[in-house]
């Protein structure tokens, strides 16, 4: 049994893969599948379709024009890209895709590390509080948007107002606003994920000597690397699709792609049809970039314990 | 491993690169010192239909400005208008925001009511050019009284139907409509085959109760009557139920335009077999000079006598539309306020409201301004429209009472699907749109 | 639960001193400046008569203590906060199979794999308010669906008014977030040691046992999160069902962040939609907690799976 004769491909393990395995490869990947072929098939076709259905929509209305869509039509009776060259120009989009970028990259970085190092501390070690911690986290996410904006706001002004830090209107109020709503989540995504390492690991670190944050970036965050890319993901999107904290803690200048694509979405009472076709557009093109990141990242979603080196 | 590290500190760098170019973004318009060097901040609807159009005129006003005064114009936009209404709770908590908003009419009440803005006394409308430049209509709306007065009036948008002149032609009926029941009479002769005598948009969230208003202001209610709301009254209810019945009794209506809203109508109205639009404003004649109807289509006056009559009552109101446009409104925690009025002054003068009508086809405040656009044929009912409006209640209530009569519509549509609002639901219906309004109308101060 | 700690640090020895409790101070100091300052302000705004009117000089606006909380409860807010709950549940139930489904699809390499990864992806990637406009254009009473349907001879309903609009709000809902527990259960799979796959081919176990007794407990911790956490996504959701339905809303889908932004925002009455705000947060936080506890999710596992 040599490696060449596996049915079908392993997937692309982490480097820290060992030799041993390399042996079983055949009946490993047999031993990993989880679902019979034809099922599987059936699966992946039945919720892509559920998926693709209405994206089909979206991608010919965003080829079709304004008054098309708005009459309702499905197939476009007249095929056009205008769409796509004009919605540059409708609202700044440009400009607010580069913004969401940065800070939303930013963000999740920022909320998956700090994420991971305050559910280390929540998992490994015990203290006073730390139950009233973990439960408050998720207390924390339950609290609506539409409570926080003023209050939020209003800190966020004072700080301009009595202590001359220019808060409302940067990037980085956005990037500090983002980054705290996703850290509840980020956290307790780590410590559901933390919980299933084995200690053995950073027994043998802390053996060598190594201080608590060379464990964390050593041992720990290469480990769980596919709970760090979800809950990337997910503090990636949380500012990429917020509206609200955005439209007032921006300047036309610091916009993201969310407000300038709310701006397509903008009616006037009685009149204009709303830019339909347009929006479609750019939803798409504001859709991509995280598809893209996601297809790039995603390779991190396989692995973690799966690639040995526990023993 | 190395990899990641790389990424760390990469992103680390970007968030010092950041930091760095913090100050750069700063908002800030407090401004000592001289004229020049001053920056005012302008908020104002941002224009999906004539975009690049919008930012030229910006950009001519900007520059024009800077030279006379010295100092930059920035403009902000917002998409909708509860965005503005948003943006201007949160400068008003704070303190710090736009200098000057362009709000809508609709909305001048409540702004009004957060007391945040500018009063215009005999001096400050001299500064910016004195009130015998606008259309006296148009000054219906800028505060409760002349002695309370916030808003100068920009751009006027009144409402009026748009039909189909082959359409019309083809079924003999030489003008359009001027009363309701002749308005349901020419839909009825003009409704056939696939063929409508009338588009609405019951699922609009602005719609509906402007025709509720209209026929009741002209049967002689007012809705507000001082502190007393009106809504549950004979006239009232007639107005809905002539308004429900062209789709249940009269079937003047496509049964799906009880799922539309007013986009859906135009579109509908664009592709040419619609008799007539029954709300539309100048703002959808690029929608339907792109759509089949293109060179079939004429603005007309909406009706001005109530349901029911031949002609208007004693107490009945000449309400044309109503009282609809931008308003500018200056913001008093600006410290820009002189150079504020100035720009408001610019903003209204004859030149450039007509080019801003030549941007993006809203018509001007400005009596002069307007004057000149009367002797176009398209344009003649709409400027009627535009002398003939009328202002709804002066309230900070307004908002909530306009809620509550829409609620009243939202709330029967399954039973305008299934074919009939009973007298009875339309009665409960309203018990609660007055009880709401009632209650908003008794916490205003 | 001392008893339990003390042990275990006897039986780690002396690491478990050196707690790096410091490690906390980032996450915990923006959370408390950026969350728990509003917070309390949210309050303090719950307990004075905040309206159009006052916001000017909000702090001298009079202190009314609960009156706004007695409105609250007069204005049909229990009511909405039922619709809310309910619609959470269940469109949280629903999406479990599905998620569950395609973590397991996906979790076996095959070509195009990344590709169908991302298609699973979209619905969530795609921002809320497009969903909602895509859905509502489709979902007209002369829409797609229903020409669909008119085809094989089903009445399309009135989906955007009347009773039949709650169901639709969860149809919306499920196709638009079920990718979050989809999520989440891939990441819970990758925790699933090899050697548990060796060890069940060896007793020969097909591929149903396999998945049920073997693999889908690996999620349960996982998914059991990703339920909690949906669940209050779908109950604060705003913009789907306000660019679904728009504002005033159908009775049937009045939820509870709608009656809250419609106050707030349209209504301007702020001290009464924080107090709205408030109460629901309670009302729902309490059954948060009692799920918390009767899952044990939020206790001290021991690591490592034997």
């Amino acid at each position: 049994m040599t490696a060449s004769t596996t049915p079908r491909p392993v997937p692309v393990l982490a480097p820290a893969r060992r030799a041993g395995r390399a042996r079983r490869r055949t009946a490993a990947g047999e031993a990993h599948r989880l679902l019979p072929a034809p099922l599987l098939a059936a699966v992946t076709v039945t919720l892509c379709a559920m998926v693709l259905a209405p994206t089909l929509y979206i991608v010919l209305a965003s080829l079709n024009t304004d008054v098309g869509v708005a009459s309702g039509e499905f197939w476009p009776r007249a095929f056009s890209l205008d769409s796509y060259s004009r919605i540059w120009t409708t609202a700044d989009l440009a400009t607010g895709l580069l913004n969401s970028m940065l800070v939303c990259a930013l963000v999740a970085v920022a909320s998956a590390l700090l994420g991971t190092i305050t559910a280390y501390v929540l998992v490994r070690y015990t203290f006073t509080g730390r139950l009233t911690i973990l439960r408050g986290l998720v207390g924390l996410q339950s609290i609506p948007g539409t409570l926080m904006l003023l209050p939020v706001f209003v800190l966020f002004s004072s700080a301009g107002n009595y202590l001359g830090l220019t808060v409302v209107g940067t990037r980085w109020g956005l990037f500090l606003a983002y980054l705290t709503f996703a850290l509840p989540f980020s956290t307790w995504v780590m410590v559901t994920y933390l919980r299933g390492l084995p200690r053995e690991l950073e027994e043998a670190g802390r053996m060598d000597g190594a201080s608590t944050l060379r464990i964390l970036f050593r041992i720990i965050v290469p480990l769980s690397l596919p709970a760090i890319v979800v809950s990337g993901i997910f503090a990636f999107l949380l500012g990429w699709n917020d509206v609200l904290f955005a439209s007032v803690l921006t300047r036309p200048e610091t916009q993201t792609a969310a407000v300038a694509l709310s701006a397509f979405g903008a009616t006037q009472e009685g009149g204009a049809i709303p830019v339909y076709s347009q929006v479609m557009a750019a939803a798409l093109i504001s859709a991509a970039p995280v598809v893209l990141l996601y297809l790039a990242f995603q390779r991190y979603l396989v692995g973690g314990l799966t690639a040995g080196g526990v023993k | 491993m190395g990899r990641r590290r790389m990424r760390a500190v990469v992103a680390v760098a970007g968030a010092v690169t950041l930091a760095a170019g913090l100050g750069a973004c700063g908002g800030g318009d407090e401004g000592g010192g001289g004229g020049a060097g001053k920056t005012l901040n302008v908020l104002i609807g941002a224009n999906t239909q004539y975009p690049q159009e919008f930012r030229a005129w910006q950009k001519s006003i900007a520059d024009r400005f800077k030279a006379q005064t010295g100092a930059t114009v920035e403009f902000e936009e917002f998409a909708t208008a509860n965005d503005e209404l948003t943006k201007i709770q949160t400068s008003v908590v704070s303190g710090a925001g736009p200098d000057v908003y362009a709000v809508g009419t609709t909305l001048t009440p409540t702004a009004y009511s957060t007391g945040a803005f500018v009063k215009l006394d005999d001096e400050r409308w001299q500064k910016v050019g004195g009130k015998e430049r606008f259309v006296p209509a148009t000054l219906g709306i800028s505060g409760p009284d002349q002695q309370n007065q916030v808003g100068v009036p920009f751009v006027s948008r009144p409402f009026v139907m748009a039909y189909n002149t082959e359409l019309l032609r083809a079924a003999g009926i030489s003008r359009p409509a001027t009363t309701w029941d002749e308005l349901r009479e020419h839909a009825k002769q003009l409704t056939k085959g696939d063929q409508y005598g009338l588009a609405v948009a019951y699922k609009d969230n602005f719609d509906p109760w402007k025709f509720v208003w209209g026929m009741s202001v002209q049967a002689g209610n007012p809705l507000v009557d001082g502190r007393t709301a009106r809504l549950q009254d004979p006239i009232v209810r007639q107005a809905y139920q002539t308004y429900f019945g062209w789709v249940t009794t009269d079937k003047v209506v496509d049964p799906a335009a009880i799922g539309w809203t007013n986009s859906q109508a135009i579109a509908e109205f664009a592709e040419g077999k619609t008799g007539y639009m029954a709300l539309t404003s100048t703002t959808a004649a690029k929608a339907l000079d792109d759509g089949a109807v293109k060179g079939k289509w004429s603005f007309a006056l909406l009706p001005t006598v109530p349901p029911g009559a031949a002609s208007r009552p004693a107490t009945g109101v000449e309400a044309a539309s109503i009282l609809s446009g931008d308003n500018l409104l200056v913001a008093d925690y600006s410290d820009n306020q002189d150079l504020a009025f100035e720009f408001v002054k610019m903003a209204t003068e004859q030149d450039t409201q007509l080019d801003y009508y030549k941007a993006v086809g809203n018509l001007p405040a400005n009596a002069a301004a307007l004057q000149t656009l009367q002797s176009d044929p398209k344009l003649a009912p709409v400027a009627q429209a535009a002398q003939k409006s009328v202002a709804t209640p002066f309230t900070g209530a307004w908002a909530d009472i306009q809620l509550a009569m829409t609620n009243v519509v939202v709330q029967s549509i399954p039973d305008l699907s299934k074919g009939s609002v009973s007298d009875a639901q339309l009665d409960g219906r309203l018990a609660d749109a007055q009880k709401s309004a009632q209650s908003a109308l008794d916490r205003a101060k | 639960m001392t008893e339990q700690s003390t042990t275990r640090t006897r039986r780690r020895g002396v690491t478990e001193q050196q707690r790096p409790l410091w490690l906390l101070t980032p996450g915990g100091l923006l959370m408390t400046l950026i969350i728990l300052v509003p917070l309390l302000l949210a309050v303090y705004i719950s307990l004075i008569d905040l309206d159009q009117y006052t916001l000017r000089r909000w702090l001298d606006a009079p202190f009314i203590g609960l009156r706004n909380f007695t409105e609250a409860f007069e204005s049909g807010l229990p009511r909405s906060i039922w619709i809310s709950v309910s619609f959470a549940v269940i469109s949280t139930a629903a999406t479990v199979p599905f998620g569950i489904a395609a973590a397991v699809a996906t979790q076996n390499a095959f070509r195009g794999r990344a590709l169908v990864r991302a298609v699973f992806l979209i619905p969530y990637v795609l921002p809320s308010f497009v969903v909602a406009t895509v859905w509502r254009t489709m979902l007209q009473p002369d829409g797609i669906v229903n020409t669909m349907l008119a085809k094989v001879g089903v009445d399309g309903a009135l989906w955007l008014s009347g009773p039949t609009s709650f169901w639709t709000l969860i149809l919306v809902e499920i196709w638009a977030a079920w990718p979050f527990i989809y999520l989440m259960a891939l990441a819970g799979l990758q925790s699933v040691d090899g050697e548990v796959h060796e060890a069940s081919a060896i007793d020969g176990a097909n591929w149903w046992p396999k998945l049920t007794h073997v693999i889908l407990p690996y999620l349960r911790g996982p998914v059991l999160l990703a339920c909690l956490l949906a669940t209050l996504h779908h109950i604060n959701n705003f913009t789907l069902p306000y660019v679904l339905f728009g504002a005033p809303a159908p009775d049937d889908v009045n939820v509870m962040p709608m009656i809250v932004y419609v106050t707030s925002f349209q209504g301007l009455r702020f001290g009464l939609s924080a107090a709205m705000a408030i109460v629901s947060l309670l009302l729902i936080a309490i059954p948060l907690f009692a799920y918390l506890r009767a899952l044990r999710l939020d206790v001290h596992e021991d690591g490592g799976r034997k």
